[in-house]
């Protein structure tokens, strides 16, 4: 696979420095920013396919990044939060930030979103050419003009809710929900109750879905956060 | 040696006491009904202050303030009102001899001046009784007594005083009285001489008929008509002649003016002890009430309670609806209304202007409200609970078309300064233990931060020493060598991390309930996340997760109890060889769900028990490395478990090893499909 370019904004050295070399050693492209100014300027002359975004900048709150660079592009943007800023990641999520990293993060972990996000973007490069009536993803399929889902070509026997929160997740894949966007989705709004009901029809339909329930393969839970359909190689 | 400090003891404190005596002044200002007491009252204020000490106003009650013109009530009333707005504390005692009453509640209540007023001296009459300061001086050397000279206002004074004395009326009901009497002491005389009996007899029975009088009527002047009347009848009725108010003998006029006399001193006697037996029955009344408000007062604990106490107090001894207001931030809150006739409405009582008149006293420190001159047209009249300056609360007693008298006032007051001395005991306490609580917050902190500086020197000392033996001289180890330092590293970083994540939680904890962010979360999601984190330790486990067919909600803070469950986790990964068991179950049981996580390693020993959620507690004699122990997670387990309203606790597991519970609320759903 194409190795994509990555936008690297961080203004601590050291841990700009362990990210960069990471990406070196996995034989990534990258640029680095120290400053939210000068990661909107390189986004915006490099185009870069990924950004890896801290959120505690000294010029400008990250968030405020999210919302220049989404307001012309749509590229994958990954940010980074010390655990103190639990809120601040869901506003980055809801301001259209695609994935999330707390520090301290193991360079695993950091490889594995990434490797997701690509994924999600040569989704994303496919489903362009074809928005079409039929998603797929490994052995799930869901057919959106005939409302139904399969596994393993077996029908999913799903509940309306149970239904509408799988095509919002397939139609998102790769990408974190926060509860506030799903249950907006959903129910049109996001009360305490709805949070709580999500829980369940998410277990219910997780259960539906997974073979195994210890180790998810689709639906990934973020505490606190929200959830996330993981693409699946078939 | 110890008499020696015994004796030190003892000169420390007499020297004290010598010193306490000299320092606290408390000044004593007896008040009075005269127009200048107003000057008195303001000097006193004045000296209160210069000498920076208490001030108590006094009023003697005597039998003649019932008799008083209303005026002069009312200007008492004032006097009362100003002492009490100048920061005075106020006290009604009863008794005739007034210096005698002032004397004791001086030494009783550790008065060290006394500030009265007295006319003066050229108004002086030889057969007056001695100054009342002179008999203050007698019964009191040792006091400072301060006399204020009145002048010029008395006269008008005096000359109420002796419009009073030909106040006291007849009523029809009192003449009826006596001559029924007279008539019932006549009859049986007639009889007591058809049998042959004595006049002196005769005298005797008018003099009793003149005590029945007196004790049965209410004005002084039924007593001297009765006598009068009596000795006119035993003249017209048993002396000779018979039938005429004539009387030869001449020893009769003497025998007439000494029943007159012994008639009139019996009479007098009499009324006067039916007065002071009145009086002593209000006062018991009084001491009862107060005691027993008192008592109720000690019971209440809380801000509340004593307001409500004191208003169920009034209450009862007005039964007249009470509203009473607590204080926050100088603002009233919401009344609780105590009404005497339970089926009233108590809709006037909460109106905006109500609480206007509420605000008013708040700001003012002053009485307001119907019957007196502040915002009078409103329905209740409204006191402030205080002491000094400081208010805690006001009370309103709803108006009648009978204003409280000033026995009923000085309850009220009494009453009032209980409740607020109640309150204010209750505020030091308050703060007392709040003190408390931060001198222990501050304390857990220092041990924290000792505990901690110690224990991330040890892992950062291996960090930075195997970093610096790999940058300096990488070259020099093999790879094994190398593999074993970047593991060293890799390991001691995890721990510091965790140690930071622990820390970050024990300051979440430390601002307060408010700050969890509770949410409602599936415990089967809630527990993977925590196995997600645990010690990469884990693999040598055998982990077993309940996986149950139920979706049990919790209402909690996630992140906090996914570190309840790594810490327990952690801990049994620690403390037992590895190819342990750990078994994750948990199971509803009312509101609340029970997680248990359950280990078959060596146990913790019953001495141990009930010190692992101790903070800074190590079971560390057991393990080798000891320094990766710092009694930190499960003090702190228990911390968040308590924070959100549950319980933890340890049990052996069997046949050994041990299991920790802990409860979380739950939460019923409904679902929206």
């Amino acid at each position: 696979m194409n190795k994509p370019l990555i936008l690297v904004v961080e203004d601590d050295t050291p841990v700009r420095n362990l990210i960069t070399t990471t990406l070196k050693a996995h034989k990534y492209r990258f640029l680095t920013a120290a400053n939210g100014e000068l990661a909107i300027l390189e986004a915006s002359s490099h185009n870069p396919e990924i950004i890896l975004l801290d959120l505690g900048l000294p010029d400008m709150d990250g968030v405020e990044v999210i919302h220049k660079v989404r307001s012309w592009s749509n590229m994958p943007i990954i940010v980074i939060s010390a655990r103190s800023e639990d809120t601040d990641k869901i506003d980055a999520l809801d301001a259209g930030a695609d994935d999330y990293l707390t520090k301290p993060f193991s360079v695993e972990e950091l490889l594995a979103r990434l490797r997701v996000t690509q994924r999600r973007l040569s989704a994303l490069q496919i489903g362009s050419m074809n928005t079409d009536a039929v998603f797929t993803n490994g052995k799930l399929k869901v057919d959106y003009a005939a409302g139904c889902a399969f596994l393993d070509n077996q029908e999913l026997h799903l509940t309306p809710s149970e239904y509408k929160l799988l095509c919002l997740l397939c139609k998102n894949v790769g990408k974190v929900l926060t509860h506030t966007f799903i249950t907006r989705q959903i129910w049109g709004r996001s009360w305490e109750n709805d949070v709580a009901s999500l829980r369940v029809f998410m277990a219910t339909l997780r259960k539906k879905l997974e073979k195994e329930p210890g180790s998810p393969q689709y639906i990934q839970t973020h505490i606190g956060i929200g959830y996330r359909m993981m693409r699946v190689e078939s | 040696m110890r008499r020696c400090t015994d004796r030190a003891d003892l000169y420390a404190h007499s020297s004290q006491n010598r010193m306490g005596y000299r320092t606290h002044e408390h000044i004593l200002v007896c008040l009075s009904s005269a127009p200048s007491n107003e000057k008195i009252i303001r000097t006193a204020v004045r000296m209160a202050s210069a000498f920076r000490c208490g001030l108590t106003a006094l009023f003697v009650e005597t039998k003649e303030f019932q008799r008083i013109s209303q005026t002069d009530k009312e200007r008492l009333q004032n006097n009362i009102h100003l002492a009490q707005q100048l920061g005075a504390s106020f006290e009604t005692i009863y008794g005739d001899d007034i210096a005698y009453q002032i004397a004791e509640f001086s030494r009783l209540s550790g008065v060290t001046k006394i500030v009265l007023g007295q006319s003066g001296i050229s108004h002086r009459m030889p057969f007056r009784k001695p100054y009342l300061t002179d008999r203050l001086i007698k019964l009191i050397p040792e006091l400072d007594i301060h006399i204020i000279p009145d002048n010029g206002t008395n006269d008008r004074f005096a000359a109420k005083h002796r419009e009073i004395i030909r106040l006291p009326t007849l009523s029809i009901l009192d003449l009826l009285k006596i001559a029924l009497l007279l008539v019932l002491a006549t009859v049986i005389g007639f009889l007591f001489y058809h049998l042959g009996f004595t006049e002196a007899n005769i005298i005797t029975l008018y003099i009793l008929g003149v005590m029945l009088v007196s004790i049965s009527t209410k004005s002084s002047v039924c007593s001297f008509i009765a006598s009068l009347a009596s000795v006119l009848t035993f003249n017209l009725f048993f002396t000779e002649p018979r039938f005429s108010l004539h009387a030869y003998d001449s020893g009769y006029p003497v025998t007439f003016f000494v029943m007159f006399l012994a008639s009139l001193l019996t009479g007098s006697l009499a009324s006067k002890l039916k007065s002071h037996a009145k009086r002593s029955a209000q006062v018991a009344w009084r001491t009862k009430l107060l005691l027993e408000t008192n008592q109720n007062l000690q019971k209440a604990r809380t801000q509340e309670e004593i307001i409500s106490v004191t208003a169920k107090q009034l209450l009862k001894i007005f039964q007249r609806d009470i509203i009473a207001y607590r204080i926050q931030e100088e603002k009233p809150v919401m009344p609780e209304i105590f009404l005497a006739n339970s089926t009233a409405s108590p809709e006037r009582y909460i109106s905006e202007k109500e609480r206007e008149v509420v605000q008013w006293v708040i700001t003012n420190n002053e009485r307001a409200g119907a019957g007196t001159e502040n915002l009078s047209d409103s329905c209740c009249t409204y006191l402030s609970i205080r002491t000094g300056k400081q208010i805690y609360g006001v009370v309103g007693i709803a108006s009648s078309d009978k204003p409280l008298d000033s026995f009923e006032t000085s309850i009220l007051l009494s009453v009032l300064g209980e409740s607020a001395l109640a309150l204010e005991n209750q505020k030091n306490l308050e703060e007392k233990e709040a003190a408390a609580v931060l001198a222990k917050n501050e304390q857990l902190r220092a041990d924290l931060l000792r505990s901690i500086s110690h224990d991330l020197r040890t892992p950062l000392t291996s960090i930075s020493g195997n970093a610096s033996n790999l940058l300096s001289n990488g070259d020099l180890f093999d790879a094994q060598t190398k593999k074993q330092m970047y593991t060293d590293i890799y390991d001691d970083a995890m721990w510091l991390i965790n140690l930071v994540e622990n820390l970050l939680s024990v300051s979440r904890l430390e601002k307060g309930r408010m700050n969890l962010h509770i949410s409602t979360e599936l415990i089967d999601e809630v527990v993977a996340e925590a196995l997600r984190h645990i010690n990469r330790k884990s693999s040598e486990y055998r982990l077993h997760v309940q996986n149950s067919e139920e979706y049990l909600l919790a209402q909690i803070d996630a992140k906090l109890i996914v570190q309840v469950i790594i810490n327990i986790v952690d801990n049994a990964i620690k403390y037992t060889p590895a190819g342990s068991e750990i078994d994750i179950k948990w199971k509803q049981k009312g509101n609340y769900i029970y997680i248990s996580i359950a280990d078959n390693g060596p146990g913790i020993s019953n001495q141990a028990k009930p010190h692992i959620f101790d903070m800074f507690y190590s079971a560390s004699n057991q393990i080798a490395d000891s320094r990766r122990s710092m009694g930190l997670g499960l003090a702190l387990c228990k911390s968040i478990v308590n924070a959100h309203g549950g319980e933890i606790m340890v049990a052996d597991n069997l046949p050994h090893g041990s299991i920790f519970t802990f409860s979380i609320p739950t939460r019923e759903v409904e679902l929206h499909e």
